[in-house]
């Protein structure tokens, strides 16, 4: 019943995104029908446009169950993009410097971008739960300096610079490489990693006692230190977890996807991953279909570009409109209780 | 504009069949009510009879449901506080709305400025404070932040705010409520003299006593309804408190004799504790409880209970002293350390420390035992089923009126709430409980079940320390008083050998020489 | 190289200002307690519509006007989420950022035909502008402290009800300095646009959020908070010129890095307003 009521209140949403989203589609010139119609044919119309939607939120996948662990404890980790280049670099690292047998060698790979990642969650977390620096904006400036940061690794002048170039490092050993799912496609198994975090998570928030603390710190702080919940540690805890889930995505789409780690390979995955994990009301079963709205969004948003229908960055416009209305559900409830009312009384009240 | 030199006389305001419902719930039903000049209005009831919410309406914070006010026996509709304000009403609520940072002068004008061009008048307004506070004997410094002055001085500066903003018609909303005994008399003196000066004012309390005492005529509210008004100099305390709880006996509480064996289960020492600020809030404290006693702590609210309370739990730092739990050193312990010993906590605000308000029944029913089995599989699993299973056990223990324990705390009556804070803390069966103004904003019924509660675990053995602002609970319950004053203990009592008036003495830190 | 000239301390008043915009128009918005990390958004969204108007009307100033009027509409929007739909304030600022930014991408393929960037706009002197905002951050701190708007604000941001009580209107206030805040922020990023000739996706590049540092800092008040802001301007300045003795990469991470260590520092010693992010409920029934 609540699942279906919360269910309700997001497809409004997106709906009404998604409207206000074709308004601004007609107004700047573009045809509506044919942009919806690319939008859908691009992210699902054949095999291969489906593998395109998963790869592209496999990454999302990722960064959604980021924003809503520190979410879940009362924290915004608004930084996940540079966590996701953190870790993207050190799975890369570990993947041409380390020589490993092959299934290990991926889940030391994956495990050097999700430390990569926790070591930049714990810093804010750190400094919250310590020192009270407001860690919406210190995530935010650490992930430039992140950002910043692999970037000089890969750069002419860096240490990693292993192009001619492009500022990318060299080839990860094959023994590193996170398998495609399908050939001929970008999809690795990043997708199926994403799912059994996004399973693990919700075991930890709802089926375990650190969980059922985590999610108490975030109501209600006061009742949880009542409790017997040590506060700070819990926060630092939800901030790391957050930073390794970024960099465990980062390292996912390196080693499944590019195999090098490329400057600039993220086309603002930690963004989308605010969106997702709101869409899905921080739930981390919600969190998966959310990200497919959201990589469904950009593979499509591709296909209007390619179709020379309209820029694709429209889909980024829809994907804005939807959250601004995602994130207000009491603006659903108020529609429902007008259009009840005009039932009622025939007409609006004052 | 604020001198009105009108003479004031006849009726100030008319109520006329006053409902207000709350999304189904309502809180006045049909009211009738006349107000004069130059009269105290007393408006009697218990918690949750409509008083508030009456008044409320009359002040602009509620729009009626149904009903027409008359001012002076115009019609008129008071849409916000601005209109009550203008229209010359003016309310003091009983939970003071002053900003604690902000000088008197600032709280007093805001909303109701001084101006010298667009600027704020500040040294007009100081004079004009002080012609006020001269004239009704109502001594406030109007330089000095709110956060530094006592209950009786902020409230002096709410009286004296309502006055400045031309207030003829004055709504006190239980203003004796924080206030300690001795207090009560110099603040009835200023009532009369606000009523002399023409003022029509109104008196929400539900002290019998107190509204025979002060008002001219009293109206009695029941279950939102009107019950009748009747002069206080013909009315009796009996016939007024039938009319209040629709019975004739408020109640009388059984406490048999039990002996103590003299086991100190909660000995504190020398305990000295810091509030936010950083300010010393609890002073060198000690005190010992017994197995099969109740120790209260009474005190005017902010003399240093709420620190002393989270000092001892656990759940602020301690500067200084110890906290003895059953022989076992526990100064500083966190607050799973403290249950795990067998101290419990009643918070005194429910939802800011004692529930999760949008965690289920059955989530909020571990709080605290959320590592223990059966609710917790190892660390590593939690048991849906002995959650809800358990839940259910204490829902029918302590006839927690809910829809099922899947229901979120929030969704709970105050006292439902309470009571399943009570149920948590006290199925733990703990050895100390220390109970922090349980009964707050609890109806007769909800206060009548935190009492027996108490008591039940009193006769088990248990050793509570009770701190409550409220005196006739203190008397009731306790079988010792200690008092608090400025964060120091100044006295200790037993109930049958001490009155109101002596320890309102206390509490004002007035008896150390006597004593 | 001379650190300490004149020169540099000119150039980060200029590189302070749009820092010291945001932060002014935060601090007005934080003190009738709304929370609006949409700064960053706001300003981009300001720098976006301000650089298109000015293009296609060849009028820095109208273009400037542009830039107000958009930041207003996005400040109204954050108020009626905040305020009216109980939405949370972090959210809701975080989905504004990300509406701009898929918005400027948008906008600046339909109008100039390639992605993040327009072509060069017209620009007038940034001194007239430096010298207004400099009087108006002056004007701000008497206002909020020596007028009676300044009073009514700061209650409300510190006890809605008793506002309310004293015959304030908590939610008008609130969306009021909300729209404030907008306004301002449209103009930072009108005078981010005016510094650099054209406008860039990356151009605010965080300065909304150290816009929000330098308020912390600056302990909610106005010239404080400009101080506050000139020292970001200033590293910001001295980062340039450090270009030539270490990497670029690293003298451009200094602003973020200050950012971090700054409210390390300084927070916990802010005095932050009591009713800050709660939304305020009048139980109407």
């Amino acid at each position: 019943m609540k699942l279906l009521k919360e269910l309700g209140i997001i497809v409004v949403s997106v709906a009404l995104g998604l409207g206000v989203g074709a308004i601004i589609t007609a107004a700047t010139g573009y045809s509506v029908p044919a942009v919806f119609r690319e939008l859908v044919r691009g992210a699902f119309s054949d095999m291969y446009r489906v593998a395109q939607t998963l790869t592209q939120a496999t990454p999302i996948l990722f960064t959604s169950l980021s924003f809503l662990i520190a979410f879940r404890a009362g924290l915004f980790n608004i930084g996940a993009e540079g966590q996701l280049f953190l870790g993207g670099f050190f799975a890369a690292w570990a993947g041409f410097t380390l020589s490993l047998p092959p299934v290990l060698h991926i889940v030391v790979c994956l495990f050097f971008g999700a430390a990569a990642g926790a070591v930049w969650g714990f810093i804010p977390g750190w400094l919250r739960a310590r020192r009270g620096a407001n860690e919406f904006v210190t995530t935010m400036m650490l992930s430039y300096v992140a950002i910043y940061l692999t970037s000089w690794l890969v750069s002419p002048g860096g240490p990693y610079h292993g192009h001619q170039w492009a500022n990318q490092t060299a080839r990860i050993l094959s023994t590193a490489e996170l398998p495609r799912m399908i050939t001929g496609t970008q999809l690795s198994w990043g997708i199926v990693v994403g799912g059994l975090v996004a399973l693990l998570l919700w075991y930890f928030l709802f089926r375990m006692p650190r969980g059922y603390e985590l999610r108490a710190v975030g109501q209600n702080p006061l009742a949880a230190e009542y409790g017997g919940v040590d506060v700070a540690p819990t926060q630092i805890l939800a901030m790391v977890l957050a930073g390794a889930l970024a960099g465990l995505g980062g390292a996912s789409e390196i080693l499944g996807t590019h195999r090098r780690f490329i400057e600039g390979f993220s086309p603002g995955y930690g963004w989308d991953g605010i969106a997702g994990g709101l869409i899905a009301r921080a739930h981390p079963i919600g969190a998966v279909f959310a990200a497919l709205l959201m990589g469904a969004l950009r593979a499509g948003g591709s296909a209007i570009d390619r179709a020379g229908v309209a820029p694709s960055d429209l889909a980024a416009v829809f994907q804005g409109l939807v959250i601004l209305f995602v994130v207000a559900p009491e603006l659903i409830r108020y529609l429902k209780r007008v259009r009840r009312r005009r039932r009622v009384h025939g007409r609006p009240e004052p | 504009m604020n001198n009105r030199e009108r003479s004031l006389s006849g009726e100030a305001v008319r109520l006329e069949g006053i409902v207000k419902r709350f999304s189904g719930v309502t809180a006045n039903a049909g009211i009738d009510l006349s107000l004069n000049y130059g009269e105290v209005h007393g408006l009697l009831g218990e918690n949750g009879a409509g008083k508030t919410v009456l008044m409320s309406v009359l002040y602009g914070l509620y729009r009626p449901t149904e009903g027409q006010i008359y001012l002076k026996d115009r019609p008129v509709a008071i849409s916000s506080p601005a209109v009550a304000i203008r229209a010359g009403i003016g309310m003091v609520h009983q939970h003071f709305m002053l900003v604690p940072r902000l000088t008197v002068a600032d709280n007093m004008v805001v909303g109701w400025e001084t101006l010298w061009g667009p600027f704020l008048d500040r040294s007009r307004i100081r004079r004009r404070i002080g012609e006020l506070s001269e004239q009704y004997g109502l001594e406030v410094d109007p330089s000095a932040r709110v956060e530094e002055l006592s209950v009786g001085e902020q409230q002096r500066v709410e009286i004296v705010k309502a006055l400045y903003r031309g207030a003829e018609v004055l709504i006190l909303d239980e203003p004796t409520a924080t206030l300690p005994e001795q207090e009560v008399e110099s603040f009835f003196a200023t009532i009369r003299a606000l009523r002399d000066e023409g003022k029509a004012v109104v008196f929400i309390t539900h002290k019998l006593r107190e509204a025979l005492t002060i008002c001219d005529r009293v109206t009695v509210l029941r279950k939102g309804e009107k019950v009748g008004t009747v002069p206080a100099s013909q009315a009796t305390e009996s016939q007024l408190a039938e009319m209040m709880v629709g019975r004739e006996v408020v109640f009388e509480v059984q406490r048999e004799r039990v002996a103590s064996e003299g086991q100190p289960l909660l000995r504190v020492e020398g305990l000295t504790a810091v509030d936010d600020r950083g300010v010393p809030a609890v002073q060198e404290v000690g005190f010992t409880v017994h197995d099969h006693e109740i120790v209260g702590v009474a005190g005017v609210q902010g003399n240093g209970q709420s620190e002393l309370v989270e000092a001892i739990c656990g759940l602020s730092r301690l500067r200084q002293g110890q906290v003895m739990v059953d022989g076992e050193d526990l100064s500083g312990a966190p607050p799973r350390k403290m249950a795990q010993a067998g101290l419990v906590h009643i918070p005194e605000d429910r939802h800011r420390r004692g529930l999760i308000l949008d965690f289920s029944v059955g989530e909020n029913s571990i709080l605290g035992r959320q590592y223990e089995s059966p609710f917790a599989i190892g660390q590593v699993g939690q048991s849906k089923r002995a959650i809800a299973g358990y839940a259910r056990e204490l829902v029918e223990r302590f006839n927690i009126v809910v829809p099922g324990v899947r229901t979120p705390a929030r969704a709970l009556s105050g006292g439902n709430q309470q009571r399943v804070i009570l149920a948590r803390e006290l199925d733990r069966k703990p050895k100390v409980i220390v109970a922090a103004q349980p009964t707050r904003g609890l109806d007769v019924a909800g206060i009548e079940f935190v009492w027996e509660q108490l008591l039940a675990m009193r006769r088990e053995g248990a050793a509570i320390l009770l701190v409550s602002m409220d005196l006739d609970e203190l008397l009731t319950l306790a079988d010792r008083l200690v008092v608090m004053y400025q964060g120091k203990l100044v006295g200790e009592r037993k109930p049958g050998e001490t009155d109101k008036q002596e320890i309102g003495l206390l509490m004002l830190g007035g008896a150390v020489e006597t004593a | 190289m001379d650190v300490l000239s004149l020169d540099i301390m000119v150039a980060a008043l200029r590189l302070a200002m749009p820092i010291a915009l945001v932060a002014l128009g935060e601090t007005f918005s934080e003190r009738s307690g709304i929370i609006n990390i949409g700064v960053e958004g706001t300003a981009l969204a300001g720098a976006l519509i301000g650089a298109t108007v000015a293009f296609f009307s060849g009028s820095s100033v109208v273009g400037l006007c542009a830039a107000l009027g958009v930041g207003m509409l996005l400040g109204l929007i954050h108020a009626v989420w905040c305020v009216y739909l109980r939405a949370d304030h972090v959210v809701t600022g975080a989905a504004i950022n990300l509406l701009v930014i898929g918005l400027a991408l948008f906008l600046t393929r339909v109008v100039w035909g390639w992605r993040g960037t327009s072509a060069a706009v017209p620009t007038l002197n940034p001194w007239i502008l430096v010298w207004g905002m400099v009087g108006l951050i002056v004007l701000a701190q008497v206002y909020l402290f020596r007028t009676p708007w300044g009073l009514r604000l700061r209650v409300v941001g510190e006890h809605p009800q008793a506002a309310d009580t004293a015959g304030i209107n908590v939610f008008r206030t609130r969306v009021a300095y909300s729209v404030l805040n907008g306004a301002l922020c449209g103009l930072a990023g009108a005078f981010l646009v005016n510094n650099l000739g054209r406008f860039s996706v990356g151009m605010v590049g965080g300065r909304g959020f150290i816009g929000i540092a330098a308020m912390v800092v600056g302990n909610y008040r106005p010239i404080p908070a400009f101080l506050a802001a000139y020292l970001f301007g200033f590293v910001d300045a001295l980062q340039m010129r450090l270009q030539d003795v270490i990497p670029s990469h690293f003298s451009i991470m200094l602003p973020y890095v200050l950012t971090v260590v700054v409210l390390a520092g300084f927070l916990g010693r802010a005095h932050v307003p009591a009713a800050l992010g709660k939304p305020y409920i009048k139980d109407q029934g």
